[in-house]
């Protein structure tokens, strides 16, 4: 996989919202949304311990996820990226992860004009990562890239 | 007791099944999972779901897929729904027989939807 590829690392840099594929010890499908960021080569996305992603991960590490710049939809172009993925707890990889949304997501004007909006459900939103909080740790789930592909729709 | 849920009425969120924002495909291959962006066309109650010619893998008839369809970036903007069911053979819909598509119909076996801009207490029923 080339990961000096100028057009894949500004879509990874561009994109907010990537949906990781993963399959359960089962084999059957998942597919879900989650935030995420780059890490020297790694993609790591957000969620916790007890999520079908998570448990998924940890029963088949290969996971198949697509990236799409959300502001410029009408382009439908869409790199795929294929690899091995792992669950991380670790306390160190929780910070940094913590460090990289926040300035991706909390700290930016859209993201702080989405919370000012939204202040009345403050109590709700810390009360939901809470009850997250008593069902498992807050994970990463680290992908290691194997293959990237270009899909146009 | 109660809980804060983010869930809500799939019926509530019909809008993004008129609108498709973004919609994808999943299902198990020789590889492992494949997620699929597909073109989705909502008629008459039927998921009508477009594979591109060009894929390079497609689900086989009567294999269990998910299809997502989201939209939002910010945190309380975030919407999806996500229908677990079974692919099955279909012809292309009127509204789109200009894409170059596989057609298959996903008949759902079950329907979740969420909206975090409705964070709300509710009785928690477990």
């Amino acid at each position: 996989m080339n990961v000096d590829d100028p057009a894949m690392l500004d879509i990874l840099r561009r994109c907010m919202v990537a949906r990781i594929a993963t399959l359960s010890c089962n084999g059957r499908p998942s597919i879900n949304p989650l935030y995420f960021v780059c890490q020297r080569g790694r993609i790591w996305l957000g969620t916790s311990e007890w999520t079908l992603a998570a448990r998924d991960v940890q029963a088949d590490s290969r996971v198949s996820v697509l990236f799409e710049v959300e502001q410029h939809m009408c382009s439908h172009r869409v790199l795929r990226i294929s690899g091995q993925a792992s669950v991380r707890t670790e306390q160190k990889v929780q910070r940094s992860y913590a460090l990289r949304v926040a300035r991706k997501y909390l700290l930016t004007p859209g993201g702080i004009g989405n919370y000012l909006a939204h202040l009345r459900q403050f109590p709700s939103m810390h009360q939901y990562h809470a009850q997250s909080a008593e069902k498992g740790r807050a994970c990463v789930i680290e992908v290691i890239p194997q293959t990237a592909e270009w899909l146009e729709l | 007791m109660k809980q804060v849920t983010r869930n809500i009425d799939p019926a509530s969120a019909r809008d993004l099944l008129e609108r498709v924002p973004r919609a994808c495909l999943c299902f198990a291959c020789d590889h492992g999972p494949q997620a699929q962006p597909v073109v989705l066309v909502w008629h008459d109650g039927r998921y009508l779901v477009g594979i591109p010619q060009k894929a390079d893998r497609k689900p086989e008839p009567d294999q269990e897929v998910v299809l997502l369809i989201d939209e939002g970036v910010h945190f309380f903007d975030l919407r999806a729904l996500y229908i677990r069911g079974q692919v099955k053979q279909a012809s292309a819909p009127r509204e789109a027989l200009a894409a170059d598509c596989t057609w298959v119909e996903v008949v759902p076996l079950k329907t979740v939807a969420w909206d975090y801009g409705t964070l709300r207490e509710v009785r928690d029923e477990r």
